[in-house]
């Protein structure tokens, strides 16, 4: 296995009850690359995900995230794991009674000897790299609209300075130009502190403009892994279908130029 | 130690500053003593990164947040030597450094100030339950006034989880409520030989003031504390904005099925309680006090008059409909956020036990001036 692969998934099997969502899924992730994970609904690309990071356990398989087996490492091994990767959940995951900047805050006191004198200008630093204006520092998230909710989140995520950051759905719920906004965020985070980006979506401006690399889940197993372009063009029907809808979308705004 | 992460070198006037090691987060509490240990001012002209093996933003931070902070003109100083990746890190850092002032905390209040808006705040607490109870009268005026409105199916739902499922904790609390009014009663009047008396004392009691104190207290912490979780959480997942969206009522939806099923619980219970509370009473009096059941329950048909048990049931609705109301009320003013129906149901809780409290020494007076 090269160093530089940060997260090794494989043949990873999961069941629930009868039902089986993954039936042998491998794939691997290098560092610095921004990939994306797609799949019709149902097809587990959240349980994946929540798997990778060690929130559930696969029925079987093997998960290696930044060197460590996530799910024979001792419990020591996993708190030093958890301080090397960021996770942003769907909807924000903030905690409600702390503002924001104490939601930032919370890593860096849990985790690290970082002196007190230095924690609020670093909370700011994660703030602005979230792309958060300085006072939303002070409010709660029940007073953030859903896309300064979901950069509060990221830079919470970013608090400890992460290898790795992984994402569910992250433009979900967004307006087009603040989802937008946030592809870009996420490809600088990438390109700027060189950080791995692995993302759960369904948003194909993000899959077409950001993402390098698309794992495509279906029937229990990874039936694509490459470059967005190529993908595009692999003979399965749940592909062709999904990406049907950006060329017609695409195909009528021609029409309509022509005419 | 302080030469390990950083020192200033000075050659041919020019004033260096040289790092080394790993700049992260995790080290920073070591790399800031050691930047405090450097003869700044006056300041370097630039930084050289030659030996330098990682920095990130956190450590970025701090080297040029402390720079600033010693009068450096930062946006001035050169980076020499450093590996591309470190400096698209202290550029991004430097770019940001001017809006990185933390914001001044919001001034405390005063002492004064914090009384006047909790004072303030119960005030405007009580106006909305009266706004709420206005309205709910209302809709219950014409959800009786229009039967077909009621929602019997909600209702006996409702009535199922408030009264039915309630029924074993409020049987065995006020059984052992009547063992011990009964036994304490017992010692007492065993004294004077006067054993009987503990009938009297135990019929009174328990129908008149303990069974419904005690049944209204559990149901304030059972349904009254459930009432406002419940709605809170339709608010949060905007359920109510929904039934309101469909054209219907919340308050005929979701209040009134809740009120009307408590206000109907409340008297049952009680009487489950006055029952149970004398059967734990008679079971004391039979082994300690040579009162046999049969005995207990002639002289409990003597020394017990109806009037004491109906005032007991009849103030069982007028408790219950205040629980309904604030529990139903501080679940609809749950603002979005998790936190608040934590906070909203437990002040339901506080505010029903309160309320059932003060009613009741009410009643007390009430009574006493009819002449009951």
């Amino acid at each position: 296995m090269s160093d530089d692969v940060v997260l090794e998934v494989d043949s990873v099997v999961t069941r629930f009850g009868t039902q089986v969502v993954h039936d042998g899924v491998s794939f691997a992730v290098r560092r610095g690359e921004f990939v994306a994970l797609i799949g019709g609904s149902g097809t587990g690309k959240s349980v994946l995900l929540r798997e990778a990071i060690g929130l559930m356990r696969p029925t079987a398989g093997r998960i290696r995230l930044l060197g460590t087996d996530v799910w024979s490492a001792s419990q020591d091994e996993l708190a030093r794991l958890r301080r090397r990767f960021g996770m942003m959940f769907q909807d924000g995951a903030l905690f409600s009674s702390l503002t924001v900047a104490e939601n930032v805050a919370t890593p860096i006191r849990e985790h690290t000897d970082t002196p007190e004198v230095l924690i609020p200008e670093l909370v700011q630093l994660r703030i602005s790299l979230a792309g958060l204006p300085p006072e939303a520092g002070a409010k709660m998230p029940s007073e953030l609209s859903g896309g300064m909710r979901k950069r509060a989140a990221i830079a919470r995520a970013l608090a400890l300075e992460p290898e790795m950051l992984f994402l569910d759905e992250p433009t979900s719920g967004l307006d087009p130009i603040t989802a937008r906004a946030f592809d870009k965020l996420l490809r600088s985070l990438c390109d700027d502190l060189g950080i791995t980006v692995f993302v759960v979506t369904h948003d194909l401006d993000t899959l077409l403009t950001v993402v390098e690399r698309l794992i495509v889940l279906a029937r229990g197993k990874v039936i694509a892994d490459g470059p967005v372009r190529e993908i595009m063009k692999v003979d399965d029907p749940w592909v062709q279908s999904y990406f049907s809808v950006r060329t017609i979308v695409e195909g009528k705004n021609m029409a309509d130029h022509g005419a | 130690m302080g030469t390990r992460w950083c020192r200033l070198d000075e050659a041919k006037g020019r004033r260096v500053l040289r790092l080394a090691g790993v700049w992260r987060l995790a080290n920073l509490d070591e790399i800031r003593p050691a930047l405090e240990h450097l003869d700044i001012p006056p300041a370097p002209v630039a930084i050289d990164g030659g030996e330098l093996s990682e920095i990130d933003t956190a450590g970025a931070l701090a080297l040029l947040g402390f720079l600033a902070a010693q009068g450096a003109d930062v946006s001035g100083v050169a980076l020499e030597r450093f590996d591309a990746r470190h400096v698209r890190i202290l550029e991004l850092v430097r770019a940001r450094l001017p809006e990185l002032e933390p914001k001044p905390a919001a001034q405390d209040e005063t002492f004064m100030a914090g009384i006047g808006r909790r004072v303030w705040s119960v005030f405007a607490l009580l106006a909305g339950h009266v706004n709420f109870l206005g309205r709910t009268l209302a809709e219950l005026g014409d959800a009786l006034h229009h039967p077909s409105k009621l929602r019997l199916k909600e209702i006996a739902a409702q009535f199922e989880q408030v009264c039915l499922y309630a029924i074993p904790v409020v049987a065995l609390v006020t059984f052992l409520i009547g063992v011990v009014v009964a036994y304490l009663l017992g010692m007492q009047a065993e004294k004077y030989g006067a054993n009987i008396f503990v009938v009297d004392g135990v019929g009174i009691g328990m129908t008149r003031e303990f069974s419904p104190i005690i049944v209204a207290t559990i149901i304030a912490g059972r349904s009254g504390a459930a009432f406002t979780a419940q709605l809170g959480t339709m608010i949060l997942t905007e359920e109510v904005d929904a039934i309101r969206t469909l054209g219907l009522s919340p308050m005929q939806v979701l209040v009134i099925p809740r009120l009307i099923a408590i206000m109907a619980a409340l008297p049952l219970l009680v009487f489950v309680g006055d029952v149970m509370g004398i059967a734990g009473a008679m079971m004391v009096a039979d082994q300690m006090l040579d009162v046999t059941p049969t005995t207990f329950l002639a002289r409990l048909h003597e020394a017990l008059p109806l009037k004491h048990v109906v005032i007991g049931l009849a103030k069982a609705p007028v408790f219950a409909a205040f629980i309904a109301v604030i529990g139903c009320r501080m679940g609809m003013s749950v603002s979005r956020d998790t936190r608040s129906i934590g906070i909203n149901t437990t002040s339901t809780v506080v505010q029903s036990i309160v309320t059932v409290i003060l009613l009741d020494a009410f009643f007390a007076v009430f009574f006493q001036e009819l002449g009951f």
